[in-house]
């Protein structure tokens, strides 16, 4: 057995417990078990690897080995490059608690086994049946690209939670979450995702972190996995490191028996185990009634376990009956998912633009309107000046052309005048917005586009936002506006820098101040006064109309909006918007 | 730099009259031929056998639409090289122009000298196109003066086949094949067997699918 981490992450110990005792359960004692381990969060680097990989080599070199159960870590190196460079013609089962999919080249070698993910749309059914409510949920997330996957699988799935607020606390390090999370106000809750690394660069594990945030918390903590559960966690729908062991026991069991691993295909499961800490319900509070009937409650009374064990077990047993059918019908989703997102993928930028922003639409239109008269009088002027150039010029012709110049114009005005009364009178509708609201709905809407761009997209809430008065339709078009030039901003920076920010917060007027701040290579210095500036643009192919327009708009709201560089990288537009007058 | 050469009309095709106008200025300023159309059907319909020169049009109109219009007078009889213009250019747009044999594709906002160039090369070019397309109907011609029985030995005679095989395979008699040989050589005012066949292959009379 051959593990990523070291003997003393909790999740490896009950799993390694539970994969030997699934394959010892005919009790004849015939399969012998060696585990090695590679604790790649500690000791880091190719050196490390390298060692270990000749190590075990040397040590199991003509050992009769029959089977490699191995639990990789995100990069599945364990899995896949180490066994098939030591031991090739051993099958291999692995075990990954991963949010990534195992890269093709494993299940070319030969692999198979299970991948873990997440019950992320269980947990938060959960949280919403415990403390209904909710209102917020702060997500502690890090810096890799797994810790990045997981927040862009929670940022999808809290799309169905519409009257909840989510913010990603990414940018901070552990330490300083873990001050924060003791001054956050009621009707909270902390959901924590993993951080492999934080923003310094430190490595955690999950129980480790939990035991750091959850005593201090002010509000109820959330997990996914069930090896953090004990550390103060309320719970959640859990990954249950003894179930996933025995499944893996079972897996590798039926490849010891004859099974040819490269026929068993890779099992891919996303459904979690509720579990909660029956400690955490008492000190927050939490009504037992309120825990779902299939939960498991852990660290109560023995007394009361007893009682109701049969029940539970019974219970148990039609969850896992369903649970087999729901992973069935799981997996057929996932299939016609993947094929989706690559239908996604092929759509190109600007027909996405086109679609979800009528903005894309009206630039493209007006510009289309605008040219022709700016042609005509482009054209008209260059031939004006090469009639000068003659000899005799022809004044009566140069006279006509004046006159057509002028006409031109006027009909360019026109169009302005047309733009400027459709956005003004005839289709502001001015009503109350729940602006906390907009902005969410806005974010999701963005959401597809950012996964394709592969761009992290993230709304932060601090407080409140006092209601507004405004059209609703345009000030999204706004904001799609801001977050699509964020993402073209940032297409030339790599993939991890990718990240974009809306924000809002109480102005000090009363009113809502708005903020989009990308990473991406920020406005040249000489061009910021002229951002919004109709047909200004730094785009190779944008029409200069997108930031007019939203200006048009916020001012005829009565609000202002404007643009600088961020610090240390990036651009950041804001805009404000005045408070609903009493 | 930009001064015309060759012969040849710029015909413009546009249905915004007041940019139609315009460019026909400055085209005439810079001393082109010009004539303006508000629309393709209207420029397809004066189109006759023999006309040369180049075609300038917009690429979206109403009815027949710019990509419409190249296809059309890439059939006709008198294919010219045509240049795009577009108030604004999407990229799908442009590789269909430019796989379609566009000179050029510019937008209405760049300056005149893009505009001037795109114009002088499309001419140069509809001035070659157009001579080689005279040079061969007038091979034609004259291989059309030749009897059928004429065109028959020619056709033996290119392929390199000597008289008393040609006799063979036609039933005739030797005599016979050399008085047609001479008398098509004559009609077609050729020195040698190599023109012959030369002459023979330019006009694609044999080789290709235009064999008549």
């Amino acid at each position: 057995m051959l593990f990523a981490e070291g003997k003393d992450v909790p999740g490896n110990i009950l799993q390694e417990q539970a994969v030997k005792a699934e394959m010892q359960k005919d009790g004849t004692n015939r399969i012998e078990f060696s585990s090695e381990y590679l604790d790649a969060s500690h000791f880091s680097g190719k050196e490390h690897f390298r060692v270990f990989q000749n190590y075990i080599g040397k040590k199991y070199d003509g050992g009769n080995l029959d089977l490699v159960v191995a639990f990789p870590s995100q990069d599945y190196m364990l899995a896949g490059e180490l066994p098939d460079a030591l031991f090739p013609i051993v099958p291999v089962v692995f075990v990954a608690v991963n949010e990534m999919d195992a890269p093709l080249t494993i299940s070319k070698l030969g692999v198979t086994g299970i991948v873990q993910r997440f019950d992320i749309r269980g947990t938060l059914g959960l949280i919403m049946r415990l403390q209904p409510d909710t209102r917020r949920v702060v997500v502690i997330g890090g810096t890799t690209e797994s810790d990045r996957a997981t927040l862009g699988r929670i940022a999808e799935e809290s799309k169905s939670l519409e009257s909840v607020q989510f913010e990603f606390w990414t940018n901070r390090s552990v330490a300083q979450m873990s001050v924060d999370v003791g001054s956050l106000p009621e009707g909270t809750v902390i959901l924590m995702s993993t951080v492999l690394r934080d923003v310094t660069g430190q490595p955690f594990n999950t129980s480790q972190l939990a035991q750091m945030l959850a005593p201090s918390a002010s509000v109820p903590l959330y997990v996914f996995g069930g090896w953090a559960l004990g550390s103060g966690a309320v719970g959640g729908s859990v990954v249950d490191p003894e179930d996933l062991g025995a499944r893996a026991g079972q897996l590798a069991l039926r490849v010891l028996g004859g099974e040819d691993p490269e026929k068993v295909p890779i099992e891919v499961a996303t459904k979690g185990t509720p579990m909660v800490d029956w400690r955490a319900l008492q000190r927050w509070g939490i009504k037992e009634s309120r825990v779902p009937a299939d939960a498991v409650i852990r660290y109560r009374p023995q007394t009361l376990w007893d009682e109701h064990r049969d029940l539970i077990l019974i219970l148990l047993a039609v969850f896992l009956a369903q649970a087999v059918t729901i992973t069935g019908l799981l997996v057929q989703r996932s299939q016609r998912r993947r094929a989706e997102a690559v239908i996604l993928d092929q759509r190109t930028e600007i027909a996405h633009v086109t679609r979800v922003s009528t903005m894309g639409q009206l630039t493209s239109a007006i510009s289309h309107e605008l040219n022709q008269p700016l042609g005509a009088i482009l054209r008209n002027a260059e031939a004006a000046e090469m009639f000068l150039q003659k000899e005799n010029p022809d004044l009566e012709e140069i006279r006509a052309i004046l006159a057509d110049i002028r006409k031109d114009d006027q009909r360019a005005g026109n169009v302005i005048k047309r733009m400027r009364s459709l956005l003004k009178r005839r289709s502001l509708d001015l009503k109350p917005l729940n602006f906390d609201e907009l902005l969410a709905e806005t974010v999701a809407l963005a959401q597809s586009d950012a996964h394709a761009r592969q761009v992290f997209l993230a709304l932060q809430l601090r407080d409140k936002l006092p209601d507004v008065i405004g059209d609703r339709v345009h000030l999204q078009q706004v904001l799609l506006n801001l977050v699509l030039n964020g993402m073209d901003a940032m297409a030339g920076v790599p993939k991890s820098q990718r990240l974009l920010t809306v924000s809002a917060k109480p102005a000090k007027d009363g009113g809502v101040e708005v903020t989009v701040s990308d990473c991406g290579s920020g406005i040249a210095p000489d061009k910021i006064g002229r951002l919004f500036e109709p047909f200004f643009t730094t785009k190779e192919n944008g029409m200069g109309m997108g930031l007019a327009i939203s200006q048009t708009i916020i001012e005829a709201h009565g609000g202002k909006i404007w643009g600088g560089n961020n610090s240390p990288r990036g651009a950041a537009f804001f805009f404000t918007l005045p408070a609903r007058p009493n | 730099m930009n001064t015309p050469t060759g012969s040849g009309t710029v015909y413009i095709v546009d249905d915004d009259e007041s940019f139609l106008k315009s460019v026909s200025r400055l085209l005439r300023a810079a001393g082109y031929s010009v004539q303006a159309f508000t629309s393709a059907k209207k420029f397809l319909e004066q189109l006759a056998p023999g006309m040369s020169g180049c075609v300038l049009a917009d690429l979206q109109m109403p009815g027949l639409n710019g990509l419409e219009l190249q296809a059309a007078l890439a059939k006709s009889a008198s294919p010219m090289p045509v240049v795009f213009l577009s108030a604004q250019g999407d990229i799908p747009t442009t590789v269909k122009a430019m796989r379609g044999g566009a000179e050029d594709f510019l937008t209405k906002l760049d300056p005149k000298e893009k505009l001037l160039d795109a114009i002088r090369r499309a001419l140069a070019r509809g001035a070659r196109e157009s001579k080689a397309r005279g040079h061969l109907r007038e091979l034609r011609e004259r291989f059309a003066t030749l009897t059928p029985r004429e065109l028959e030995v020619l056709k033996h005679v290119v392929r390199g086949q000597l008289n008393k095989q040609i006799a063979d395979d036609l039933g005739i008699n030797e005599r016979t094949v050399k008085l047609h040989r001479t008398n098509l050589t004559r009609r077609l005012n050729v020195k040698s067997v190599a023109e012959l066949t030369r002459l023979t292959e330019e006009a694609g009379l044999f080789g290709d699918g235009t064999a008549g």
